[in-house]
């Protein structure tokens, strides 16, 4: 029998228990910039951008996978932020490549939409809208050195956001 | 192997070092308790996941039969192992088709506990850890001590030294940023010429044939997006029925963990990118013979954010080294003696039995409850050590008897000093609390 059939096999229907459904009550007063704080972001206007980054490259299809390792700053547009937790969700289709937002140094996302909170954005992506997508909540971070925290572990080191209203 | 206790007093030798421990990871516990209090419906969330963990043990292979065909219509292939050994082999066959003498890997305490890298490596493969806290435990020859802080039994002297040995940083540099940005170079490397990664899993969605995993660092997807071959390891519990479930999932998991809002990516592997091969391997590995029985199955429940440990004063105080699993803390405890009964015989007596445990886990696990049945089992089985045993039954023997209990107590009470004594462990760094002149009921009857 393949492991599968045994493993199936194995498992009895236990006494039924209904899913509880949707989830009901949850906070909707969140400040978006405050969460960017938190999560180590920064918000730049459009114009601030322009001084910060005048060289940075944005997402265009002739950028292509491995090459983006030697991008310094990428720009590329995401579709919504959380507002109680400051991330972002991003699409396969929105990047050059899957690993675009990981490899460059520095990452810039424009964003035009906020929502409050994780169901509403679940509510957004009720059928996945990409064959990859994800949350992505400030630079890359770790702690794994005595609990200090190190901006930069692997992904980008820096992640600015322009809020389009 | 040493037991729990014998590993702890190790440990616990080096009491400045363990103060330190002690009160780092209470300093998680209060952020998670921070970031839990400021919203209004936590324990209502806690609740609600704990509902939707049942219903889907409750259905467990009807789930997880929905995510296998939605997986597969994906593009993805999925695999079933019984067992660690059919798993480690699964995972070999993938990684020789393509030729690969070097691969990375994420943070996945399911391939410690299948004890993947040794199987690997035993076949020419060498694996390269690439969550900064499980590489510098790797160099050391060491396993993680804690499932979301690998290596938090190390201080930046530890690390630094480390790193001279394996990296070449210069001796004496202890700085965790520049040590961490000597991992991050180090490890581009690997990332950029590695053809397969391998993964955990948080979540495996059944509904959408999807999978999610969360980093703070961008280890998993640097590994997954540049490798020609993904494989994802997971065990059968980590499904859950709806893509919208994972809303909740995701607030609990990180504010739990480390009191973060979330996870800095929480990445949804849904189909593989254009050209590449995406696997994903369903374990079991005795989980459905904890599912089989009602005391235990709860325990499957567990999303492994590790508030558990972060909170249990034995852990702090005793290191994850001492549960001699992969998994420590109060949910190894309750998940190891499943897998060897024998072998961890000693871990549901590494407790207080407090119940902090239960109080924190966002799935609402019974944990101390657990432990405790655990206890019982592992003393009727006879795999109890054999002064517990012993202690048990003369206990059990006194307490039955009221008038060996009465001339026992006197006599105990006469001769307290002989408790002082290293045969009694509850003497080890203990003062024995000296004994009343007359027992309760001969106080009573002269009233």
């Amino acid at each position: 029998m393949s492991a599968r059939d045994q493993i199936l096999r194995k498992i009895e229907p236990l006494e039924p228990v209904n899913h509880p459904g949707d989830f009901k009550g949850a906070s909707i007063d969140f400040d978006f910039r405050a969460s960017l704080e938190v999560v180590g972001a920064r918000i730049m206007t459009k114009e601030e951008l322009e001084i910060v980054f005048p060289g940075r490259r944005r997402y265009d299809k002739t950028l292509d996978g491995l090459s983006l390792a030697e991008v310094e700053v990428l720009e590329i547009d995401g579709e919504f932020v959380v507002a109680e937790n400051g991330a972002i969700w991003l699409t396969e289709e929105a990047m050059p490549h899957r690993v675009a937002p990981f490899i460059c140094q520095h990452l810039v996302i424009n964003v035009k939409k906020i929502v409050p909170n994780m169901h509403a954005a679940y509510e957004e992506l009720k059928k996945p809208n990409s064959s990859f997508g994800l949350f992505l909540a400030g630079p890359s971070k770790t702690a794994d050195i005595e609990q200090s925290l190190v901006i930069g572990a692997h992904g980008a080191r820096s992640l600015t956001v322009v809020i389009h209203p | 192997m040493l037991s729990h206790s014998e590993a702890s007093e190790n440990f616990i030798a080096d009491a400045e070092r363990t103060d330190w421990h002690d009160e780092t990871l209470w300093f998680v516990r209060a952020k998670r308790d921070k970031a839990s209090k400021v919203l209004p419906e936590w324990e209502a969330m806690r609740e609600h996941a704990s509902q939707i963990k049942d219903h889907t043990l409750a259905n467990l292979g009807e789930y997880l039969q929905a995510f296998e065909s939605k997986a597969i219509a994906n593009g993805i292939h999925v695999h079933w192992a019984a067992d660690a050994a059919e798993h480690n082999a699964i995972v070999h066959g993938i990684i020789a088709a393509q030729g690969s003498k070097t691969i990375v890997k994420s943070k996945s305490m399911l391939t410690e506990e299948c004890h993947l890298n040794d199987y690997l490596a035993s076949k020419g493969i060498e694996v390269v850890d690439t969550d900064l806290g499980e590489r510098i435990v790797q160099f050391r020859n060491e396993a993680p001590s804690h499932i979301v802080l690998p290596a938090i039994h190390l201080k930046k002297e530890d690390v630094g030294e480390t790193f001279h040995q394996h990296l070449g940083t210069p001796k004496g540099n202890k700085d965790p940023q520049f040590l961490t940005e000597a991992a991050r170079q180090h490890l581009r490397g690997h990332f950029l010429a590695s053809e397969v990664a391998i993964t955990g899993v948080n979540f495996a969605v059944a509904e959408t044939g999807e999978f999610v995993v969360c980093t703070n660092e961008g280890n998993a997807d640097m590994g997954a997006h540049l490798a020609k071959v993904h494989i994802a390891c997971t065990g059968i519990e980590k499904i859950i029925p709806k893509r919208a479930d994972l809303a909740v999932f995701l607030r609990l998991l990180a504010r739990s963990a480390t009191g973060q809002l979330i996870t800095t990516y929480s990445s949804h592997f849904h189909k593989p990118r254009e050209g590449q091969e995406m696997h994903i391997v369903l374990l079991d590995n005795g989980r459905t013979r904890q599912l089989a029985d009602p005391k235990y199955k709860n325990s499957l429940k567990c999303i492994r954010c590790a508030a558990c440990f972060n909170t249990c004063p034995v852990y702090r105080r005793s290191g994850g080294h001492s549960y001699h699993q992969p998994v420590a803390g109060p949910i190894g405890s309750i998940l190891a003696p499943n897998i060897d009964k024998k072998a961890n015989a000693d871990l549901p007596f590494a407790s207080t039995l407090c119940g902090s445990c239960s109080n924190v886990c966002p799935v609402k696990i019974n944990i101390h409850e657990q432990l405790w049945f655990w206890r019982q089992d592992l003393m009727e089985a006879g795999l109890a050590p054999a002064g517990k045993t012993i202690g048990m039954k003369l206990m059990a023997f006194t307490l039955a008897n009221p008038v060996i209990y009465r001339v026992g107590g006197s006599l105990l009470r006469r001769f307290s000093h002989l408790l002082n004594t290293r045969l009694n462990p509850w003497y080890k760094q203990r003062e024995m609390p000296v004994a009343p002149k007359e027992s309760f009921q001969e106080w009573y009857k002269k009233r």
